[in-house]
């Protein structure tokens, strides 16, 4: 019998389904690794494994008794750990005090200090560490802080040890080291889940893996079954595909194709270490996809596209002019919006009313010596809610009162509004559900047939090819390919996003 | 999925209707428990005091409201009147002033000083929270003690103002307090109103009402919403930031100037010790006026009705002869209450949110 087993476990947010009716075994003394796309659901299933979130339907057991998992707290005490990329450590406090955070060990009454280092310096120890154990988390590497949360795991007796994308930020000595405490912790008995983008690791370490994608879990069997192509096909195939939304003839100048005016231009564009020689062109009535995984580089791109960080190195030109917004109004101001991808915390005001988010960019022109000219806002505003297919009694209400898909069609709107000549729209449809999917997906292409430069940063395959005429790949801060539409396929685009040494 | 709104009701700024009209419903209540329970209370003459000792905290509460709608916090408008007020104070007292531009020039002078002074500081504030973007606490904070230590430094720790009998410019002296007093605690005749109208209380109208403009009907306005509901979504949709925070303190740092000038008129004198807890006072009237300090939501008008309602409490207070010290633990309850209110109303309205 499988030590842990998720049983149709499901779990929907508004307008999107994360989980549906998963089922996952993971054996005792078995490194068990998870892979899929972003969004296929991973990072969701390791949040309800360690209690963080509550599944909405199935069950999780462990050793046959099913488990009621109401916080993290219940999941630490039923022996599951869950190591996120971004730690749950406490940077000012030692290595020691966060291994034994929670469950402090006592005596009269009284922290016990010299017993809490003894312990972690012991656990520490045997995971090869070398750094003493009461040195604050902040000044370990990310390594180090690894073995931190993996001493915290191994003190509470943890029998089932979840790690999310644990080499993403580490050498190669420090994964070979990681790789060789997670075969032990294997050999002790342990239960141990890998989640991962690269494939080879995934070899190199795992001995089970399941493949997720959409949600649904789409293939299991022993790693040695299994070559990286064939994960790859695992990984992209899919049962929902969006309609090609072919481009329009007529649009921005000349009929049929794309206009030959560069709306864009980016020339070796750095802002290190986040990315660097970035060049690329955006022409008037085209859609440019940028795909690459989570952490490839394309938000801060963007965002420095939009003013709101700085680039070290390179040039821009829009519209043929040189382009150095200091701030995002100025970009604005320039003719550059930038839709950015959390809806929630960067793209809108939830408690202003929807009118007011719409119009907020371009606020000026609607007013006369500084004082608003409601009217025409109102006006305005119905009628770019009204072309986002919004209903309109949505205008007056606070925009956090919506669904998230009609949240991003506000989003959508506001930017209309704004009447840029070139868009730059990160991840447009995370988290909402398929019919805003497509009204928003038709919505880019009648600006783009409109004479508009798109730019669509998105990390779901199937979106970016039906979108995009031509489609950037980032791979670790640079652009690792570009493909024409017709010659893209999810197997070649998620090739060239992968982590190097994975040509599929 | 799109499911249309009609039903939705038209919702301003924030708060559904229970809280909107909670607070001033909680005013209306008090006022009619005081006419029916205290003699001498809904008499014109009580009346109207209320208002002339709510004006103060009214006008600097009005500051605050744009502040703390930013999701900032002012903790330097006590200190700024005291300076604000001793600086205008010696303007409008200062000898060779009055023997060059006579009391009403001085007057003028002396309130030019106190607007000046109070939005030079505000400016400050402003110009740390915006640019050097320190904890708006924090650079308030050292504001309101090195505001504070001036006030005491330039005056020796004595109020300024009322000249000795012997003095020599007594009679000017005495004639431009006079004419300062004119718009700190002057009387408009108003027909049937025994006593005439408080000037500081229409000042206040007046500054609610500007406030109340800029707030709603201004594409200023409209950042200084927006800044506080999400600074960072904002900044993204080409809101100014670091102006609309420069713009707010300073405003914050004027009213308390305004406020100054107004209670130096009253007193004739400005006193470095004037001003202690006005901060505190203001942030009330603005909470319970439906201001939340996590920002993005606040009126002028509600934060007018906090003040009146605190101003209302005072008075009530003291007409029942209720000792100080309770007075202080009953404002402090009914803050407590406006704030659990305002908790109780987000949740709903969260609750509520989510069902939709």
């Amino acid at each position: 019998m499988a030590l842990l087993a998720l049983r149709d476990v499901t779990k929907r947010y508004p307008g999107v389904t994360a989980l549906d009716a998963v089922d996952l075994e993971v054996e005792a003394g078995t490194v068990h690794a998870l892979v899929g796309e972003n969004g296929a659901g991973k990072s969701t299933l390791l949040k309800i494994l360690a209690g963080a979130e509550r599944a909405d339907a199935g069950t999780i057991a462990l050793d046959g008794a099913v488990l009621r998992l109401t916080s993290p707290r219940d999941g630490l005490r039923c022996g599951i750990t869950v190591i996120y990329q971004e730690f749950a450590l406490v940077p000012s406090l030692g290595a020691d005090a966060n291994i034994f955070l929670g469950m402090e060990p006592m005596r009269r009454g009284l922290l016990d200090g010299e017993a809490a280092r003894r312990d972690a310096a012991r656990a520490l120890g045997e995971l090869g560490a070398t750094f003493d154990p009461s040195t604050p988390v902040s000044q370990l590497s990310t390594a180090e802080c690894q073995l931190v949360e993996l001493a915290r795991a191994l003190v509470r007796d943890a029998r089932v040890i979840a790690l999310d994308e644990p080499t993403a930020a580490l050498s190669t000595r420090e994964t070979a080291h990681l790789f060789v405490q997670i075969r032990r912790m294997a050999e002790r008995g342990l239960a141990v889940i890998f989640v991962s983008h690269r494939l080879e690791e995934v070899r190199a370490v795992s001995s089970t893996v399941t493949v997720l994608r959409d949600g649904r879990r789409v293939w299991t069997g022993p790693t040695t079954q299994v070559d990286e192509p064939a994960l790859i096909r695992h990984m992209v195939g899919r049962d929902v595909e969006y309609e090609r939304l072919a481009a329009q003839g007529g649009r921005g100048a000349g009929a049929g194709g794309t206009s030959d005016v560069v709306a864009l231009e980016v020339r070796g564009l750095a802002r290190r270490p986040r990315f660097a020689d970035v060049s690329f062109t955006v022409r008037r009535g085209e859609i440019v996809g940028l795909a690459g995984l989570v952490g490839a580089g394309r938000t801060e791109l963007a965002r420095c596209l939009a003013g709101a960080d700085r680039w070290d190195a390179g040039e821009v030109l829009l519209g043929g002019r040189p382009f150095r917004p200091r701030t995002p109004g100025d970009a604005i101001a320039r003719g550059l919006a930038y839709v950015p991808e959390d809806r929630k915390t960067q793209g809108l005001i939830l408690g202003l009313l929807v009118r007011e988010n719409a119009t907020l960019p371009s606020l000026r022109r609607f007013t006369r010596f500084g004082t608003l000219r409601l009217r025409a806002e109102r006006d305005a505003a119905a009628a770019q809610i009204a072309a986002v297919e919004l209903a309109p009694g949505t205008l007056e209400r606070p925009a956090g009162t919506l669904s998230g898909g009609n949240q991003q069609k506000v989003v959508l709107a506001k930017w209309l509004l704004a009447d840029a000549d070139v868009l730059v729209v990160d991840e447009p449809t995370r988290g909402v559900d398929v019919g805003a999917k497509i009204e928003i997906h038709r919505q880019l292409r009648v600006l783009a047939d409109r004479g508009k430069a798109v730019l669509v940063i998105s990390s779901e395959l199937p979106e970016v090819l039906a979108l995009a005429d031509r489609i950037l790949v980032m791979r670790a801060g640079r652009i690792s390919a570009t493909f024409a539409a017709a010659e893209a396929t999810p197997e070649r685009v998620l090739a060239a996003a992968l982590p190097e040494g994975h040509a599929a | 999925m799109s499911a249309p709104a009609a039903a939705a009701p038209p919702v301003r700024r924030g708060p559904p209707p229970l809280a909107k009209f909670g607070v001033p419903l909680a005013l209306a209540a008090m006022l009619v428990a005081g006419t029916v329970l205290i003699p001498g209370f809904a008499s014109a003459a009580n009346l109207t005091t209320i208002l002339l000792h709510a004006s103060i905290n009214a006008i600097i509460a009005l500051g605050m409201t744009f502040v703390i709608v930013t999701a900032g916090i002012d903790l330097s408008v006590g200190s700024i009147v005291a300076l604000a007020g001793v600086l205008a104070a010696r303007t409008l007292t200062s000898t060779a002033l009055l023997g060059a531009v006579g009391p009403v020039g001085a007057a003028l002078l002396a309130i030019a000083v106190g607007l000046g002074v109070g939005a030079a500081l505000g400016l400050l504030n402003g110009g740390a929270v915006a640019y050097l973007r320190v904890a708006p606490f924090i650079v308030t904070l050292a504001t309101m003690t090195i505001a504070r230590g001036t006030a005491r430094l330039v005056t020796g720790g004595v109020p300024v103002g009322y000249p000795d009998p012997g003095d020599a410019g007594y009679a000017a002296k005495v004639a431009a307090l006079d004419v300062l007093h004119g718009l700190g605690g002057g009387r408009l005749p108003v027909p049937g109103l025994p006593g005439g109208f408080p000037v500081p209380a229409l000042v206040m109208l007046l500054v609610i009402a500007v406030g109340a403009f800029v707030l709603t009907r201004t594409r200023f306005g409209r950042y200084v919403y927006a800044v506080g509901g999400n600074e960072e979504a904002s900044r993204l949709s080409g809101v100014p930031v670091p102006f609309v925070k420069l713009a707010v303190y300073t405003i914050a740092g004027a009213c308390s100037g305004l406020a100054a000038v107004l209670l130096v008129g009253q007193l004739r004198s400005g006193g470095p010790d004037a001003g202690t807890f006005y901060e505190l006072n203001a942030i009330a009237a603005a909470v319970i006026g439906g201001t939340s300090l996590l920002g993005g939501t606040g009126t002028a008008w509600g934060t007018l009705i906090g003040a009146l309602l605190l101003g209302v409490l005072n008075n009530a207070l003291d007409l029942l002869g209720v000792q100080a010290f309770w007075q202080e633990i009953a404002k402090g309850g009914i803050i407590l209450l406006a704030v659990l209110f305002d908790v109780w109303v987000t949740r709903t309205s969260a609750a509520a949110a989510t069902k939709s």
